[in-house]
């Protein structure tokens, strides 16, 4: 388990079924919502999002950033941390 | 720091068209272009519906019944989730004979904060003229 993923987090985004730019978009709004400091837990399953666009928006941000791929889910569990 | 503001400018009925859906998915997908851009440039959207236009944001569009595809109804509402501007030309709903409880002024049933403004078309020519990029639909 890694560092974010152990923690509880402040928010959590279902975007299940959403494609690209949705997931990036409704993550941008519930980034801008959280208190500096809070973690937001991302479940997604849109491959263009969670391996491209949230990484990317993630780094440029200067966020902590964690994901992992649940291979029997079907989906991502994507933690950022605004900082 | 340099924001970019384009204008999408929707004067094409709904369906038999894509126009009007492309304008809505190029408005929304602009907002995630900053992740490509360099640091402190911004894109600013604004999504404008005049003369025919207007008829893409009426509500209980059964285009799913009728032609077999999503209602721009969603897409409208999706651009109301995500914050985007929506302006609709006052003149042209009064000149279609429509009223603001027969339009989609608001995204509430998915979480939407932000709605959309009936607006005489000087303040949409407003936004045309401060707009660096104007695209037609």
């Amino acid at each position: 388990m890694g560092e974010l993923s152990s923690m509880t987090p402040t928010e959590t985004l279902d975007v299940l079924g959403r494609v690209c730019p949705y997931p990036l978009v409704l993550t941008k709004k519930a980034v801008e919502k959280l208190p500096s400091g809070g973690l937001l837990k991302i479940l997604c399953d849109a491959p263009a999002s969670a391996e491209d666009s949230l990484p990317r928006f993630a780094e440029k941000q200067g966020y902590k950033f964690e994901s992992t791929k649940l291979d029997d889910k079907g989906y991502w569990e994507i933690y950022i941390q605004k900082s | 720091m340099a924001t970019k503001k384009l204008a999408f400018m929707v004067k094409t009925l709904p369906y038999k068209t894509e126009e009007s859906r492309l304008a809505l998915t190029h408005a929304i997908a602009s907002q995630t272009v900053e992740i490509y851009l360099e640091d402190g440039e911004m894109v600013e959207p604004v999504v404008a519906f005049f003369g025919d236009g207007v008829m893409n944001c009426l509500k209980n569009q059964k285009a799913m019944n009728t032609y077999g595809v999503t209602s721009i109804e969603s897409h409208l509402k999706n651009s109301l989730l995500l914050d985007l501007k929506v302006l609709i030309c006052k003149e042209d709903v009064e000149r279609l004979g429509l009223s603001e409880d027969s339009l989609i002024m608001d995204a509430e049933d998915i979480g939407g904060e932000t709605k959309a403004s009936i607006v005489p078309f000087t303040e949409i020519m407003k936004e045309m003229e401060t707009s660096d990029h104007l695209l037609f639909f």
